[in-house]
């Protein structure tokens, strides 16, 4: 992924306007105040009644992002948090940047949400002013509330609405001062709680519409491939099955329920075209990343000369790692539900991307993206698959042959064979120590698959940045070469929480882990060392905390009781490992991982800690839900999780056989924030990478072996 | 078309199915408009369908609607009235959702054996581990059913 590219994933847009404020269009009608909403800029608004709504144009996918944006508005507004309201975006001009990825979406909206929300206090203060014949700068506010200290008098927001409306939005409201902050920084449980825990949340599957039928698609599971054949009476002849429609390569099954969608799907007994790539399986996949990783890469970094370095180095170890392909398994399945009429179309998605949504489904139908309305509803999960448009625009598709509204559900096993996969990746690194222990040379090549959700395979593509985790080494070593080698995928690929992250922090956490084994230093005296240079350190366009990489090792070892034995276990062999990452030259995280082993090298992950410092934690609650979830999420990953194929298709395709993280197998977790004081960063992909090799780590300290591919097994502990 | 009766939150309902073996998860869903029971895998392996047939807790995947015939269902929509239910108030003291799919099945388990028997939160955690949360919730799913299993024993 290019730099471009990974700015793109964060942030949705290249390059993107910066908030327009509008000019109200409301107030100026002559009704009497109190009958007007204030509207003053795309993320918010003040009822009549006083009530707030804050406009949220990122995707809920249990990240808390309707919670902590609204949060940021209702800082800077002091609205009422209690009587707060959520109103989910559609895409609209008024909106540069949807997309949910990259972990940008506080990071993004800090500045711009700060000042909204300023901007309308401001206007409501100076209305309320006026009103009073006061100074502004005599009146306070609170909990969405005017005051005049001097004179006792109050209005609320709503009373102030009308003349608040007629007033120009100033261009640079005053931003409080965060000292000033009451709500941010404080623990807000999530806003849609109370509907989640009711069983009145709405997801994509459950969007009801008049009219409306159930879909079941078939479609070839091979990449590239297509339906040849189908018996569309078969399918018909199904109790509550309405008709057969096809779609460009593939073939849709209409029905009264779900069920019979499914049923009439299985009875179209579809033959496939696999084409080119319903030859490929596990080994051939991996045979062409090694045949890739078995030249030289394209060069990324480079500083002094990592050869010669090595080569002369007194000590030195090289090794290859290996992590297999993932799936993202969000609970709830793919899904999309359309209508398409007279030119017209309205969608319902779960979609951390309903920009790219509205533009590809545009263009499936022939019409201006304007003609194209997107309804974002919470997501059962996103983790990067909801990126792609793909189930978007098949439904989209399907309800214009179907002339009525139609919501395509996918089985379980679709979104298994459907999913765009997190590459397998291969990563040789090497690592030299002089004769006093410290690093002089590094050397960092990572081999995988391009990501195919976001366009053709091209390799002429800028490399810059890549590999991530590779790339922005934050050690300090005289002697460093940085490369990268992707190659076109037979299978389909996509961004997974982290993306390139995971695989190459694996590597270079665990050679570290080995080197400091081999020179008998301690693992974490041995990286504190290493991040004593200049801090941060400019990369491109990335910058590298290392003295904050230092803090939160330091937290993390001494929560966790770095050095001090790991509690015995009868029958058990116990282990303590660490492992850190800058991530994207923000978020910096350092997490200890307690494990044990049993005579069958059975492993049990006791505790992980976790210490982190994003910048400025918006909501602690939502940081550490975020940091629990991210471990958890990589443990699955670590312990458990493979996908293989087998004539183009992936082999898994059940819970069964890609096997998840239980509640009786998961560990204490203990995480400590960091206290920031500066932009909020990240959270949501961060305290994923540094698991798995903190793991490994602590499984060599367990058992002396090395686990140098995932996910851990038995065999190679024994 | 077969018709089929049953109670569902306390109102006997009428379910038209195309289909006796259609699982009772999607006559809640499709048929009578209850979307709050989740579709995760249909096979039993996740939990997120999981309702009260008879009191009991089932994952509605896995009950044919003519298996519900006659029988009294609770959807989490039905759990109580106002979302104030013991076990949903638990949830949101410890603010245990993230993406929330799951959520509605692994109460529904937990307030089945809660109201069964004074279950202990070993033998809740021990039932919620049949459920998947991808999100990764389990921490705070733990906290909240220690607390309603220690509200419990204090009763």
């Amino acid at each position: 992924m290019t730099a471009t590219r990974r700015l793109f994933l964060k942030t949705g847009a290249i390059g993107g306007a910066a908030l327009v404020l509008r000019i109200p269009v409301l107030g100026q009608s002559g009704r009497p105040a109190g009958a007007v909403r204030f509207a003053p800029n795309q993320w918010l608004r003040v009822g009549p009644d006083g009530r707030v709504t804050a406009v949220i144009a990122r995707s809920e996918m249990g990240q808390g992002v309707r919670t902590s944006l609204a949060m940021i508005v209702a800082e800077e507004l002091d609205a009422d948090w209690k009587t707060i309201a959520i109103e989910q975006a559609s895409p609209s001009p008024d909106y540069a940047r949807m997309s949910t990825g990259g972990s940008g979406s506080v990071e993004g909206g800090w500045k711009a949400l700060r000042a909204a929300g300023a901007a309308a206090r401001e206007m409501l203060v100076e209305a309320a002013a006026r009103q009073w014949g006061v100074a502004a700068s005599a009146c306070r506010t609170d909990s969405g509330w005017v005051s005049h200290p001097p004179s006792g008098r109050t209005l609320g927001y709503g009373e102030l609405a009308g003349a608040a409306s007629a007033l120009p939005v100033p261009k640079e409201p005053r931003l409080k001062d965060p000292k000033d902050f009451r709500l941010v920084g404080t623990r807000v449980r999530r806003v849609d709680g109370p509907a989640i825990v009711a069983g009145r949340a709405v997801y994509g599957l459950d969007t009801r519409l008049p009219g409306m039928l159930y879909a079941a698609v078939a479609r070839c599971p091979v990449k590239g491939g297509k339906v040849v054949r189908f018996d569309a009476a078969g399918a018909k002849s199904v109790a509550g099955v309405r008709d057969v429609v096809e779609i460009e390569g593939a073939v849709a099954v209409l029905a009264d329920d779900t069920f019979a969608a499914f049923a009439g799907r299985d009875a179209l007994a579809a033959v496939f075209d696999d084409g080119g790539n319903g030859v490929v399986d596990t080994a051939e996949l991996w045979r062409r990343i090694d045949a890739a990783a078995g030249k030289p890469g394209r060069a990324t970094r480079t500083a002094g000369d990592a050869g010669t370095a090595l080569a002369a180095a007194p000590t030195r170890l090289s090794a290859t790692y290996r992590a297999p392909f993932q799936a993202h398994a969000t609970l709830e399945p793919g899904n999309c539900t359309a209508r398409v009429e007279a030119g017209a179309c309205e969608i319902w998605a779960p979609t951390q991307s309903p920009q790219r949504v509205q533009r590809e489904a545009a263009q499936r139908l022939g019409v201006e993206p304007d003609k194209v309305t997107v309804h974002v509803t919470l997501l059962g999960g996103g983790f990067g698959r909801r990126l792609d448009a793909d189930y978007a625009v098949e439904a989209v598709a399907v309800a214009r042959a179907a002339k009525r509204p139609v919501q395509v559900v996918w089985s379980r096993r679709d979104d298994f064979l459907q999913d765009r996969v997190h590459p397998a990746a291969r990563v040789d690194v090497a690592g030299g120590l002089d004769a006093s222990g410290r690093l002089v040379a590094w050397s960092h090549h990572a081999t995988t698959y391009h990501l195919s959700m976001f366009g053709d395979f091209n390799p002429t593509e800028d490399p810059e940045g890549n590999p991530w985790g590779g790339y922005d080494f934050p050690y300090d070593t005289a002697n460093l070469a940085v490369s990268w080698s992707e190659i076109e995928s037979p299978v389909p690929t996509g961004a997974w929480r982290a993306v390139y992250y995971p695989a190459n922090v694996f590597a270079r956490e665990c050679l570290l882990d080995e080197l400091a084994a081999r020179s008998g230093q301690d693992p974490l005296a041995m990286r504190l060392a290493l991040l004593s240079g200049p801090s941060p350190f400019v990369l491109g366009h990335l910058r590298i905390d290392r003295a904050g990489l230092a803090r939160v090792l330091r937290t993390a070892a001494e929560k966790a009781g770095w050095g001090a034995p790991t509690p015995g276990r009868p029958g058990r062999r116990s282990g303590r490992g660490l492992a850190c990452n800058v991530y994207d030259g923000s978020t910096v995280i350092a997490q200890v991982a307690d494990v044990s082993v049993g005579g069958k090298g059975d492993v049990a992950v006791h505790r992980v800690v976790t210490a982190v410092d994003c910048g400025r934690a918006v909501n602690p609650l939502g940081v550490e839900g975020q940091v629990e979830s991210g471990v958890i999420w990589a443990l699955s990953y670590a312990l458990k999780g493979e996908l293989t194929y087998e004539k183009g298709r992936v082999a898994e395709t059940s819970f069964g056989a890609y096997p998840l993280l239980r509640l009786d197998e998961m560990p204490d977790l203990e995480t400590v924030i960091v206290a920031g004081s500066g932009t909020p960063t990240g959270m949501g992909e961060m305290p994923v990478p540094c698991v798995a090799p903190a793991v490994a780590n602590a499984l060599f300290a367990a058992t002396g072996r090395r686990v140098r591919r995932l996910p851990v097994r038995p065999s190679d502990l024994v | 078309m077969a018709t089929f009766t049953l109670t569902v939150n306390g109102k006997p309902r009428t379910v038209e199915a195309s289909d006796p073996d259609m699982p009772l998860l999607w006559a809640l869903r499709d048929r009578l408009g209850l979307t709050g029971t989740k579709y995760g895998c249909g096979a039993g392996a996740c939990g997120a369908c999981t309702v009260h047939l008879d009191g009991d807790a089932a994952q509605s995947c896995q009950v044919p609607i003519r298996a519900a015939a006659g029988r009294r269902v609770t959807t989490i929509e039905g759990l109580s009235d106002d979302g104030r239910h013991p076990c949903q108030l638990a949830w949101l003291e410890e603010d245990a959702a993230q993406c929330g799919y799951c959520q509605p099945g692994m109460i529904m388990e937990a307030a089945a054996l809660l109201a069964k028997k004074r279950a202990s939160a070993i033998e809740i955690e021990a039932a919620l581990s049949g459920h998947i949360c991808r999100c990764g919730t389990y921490g705070r799913i733990r906290r909240a059913v220690k607390t309603l299993t220690a509200a419990g024993a204090k009763s």
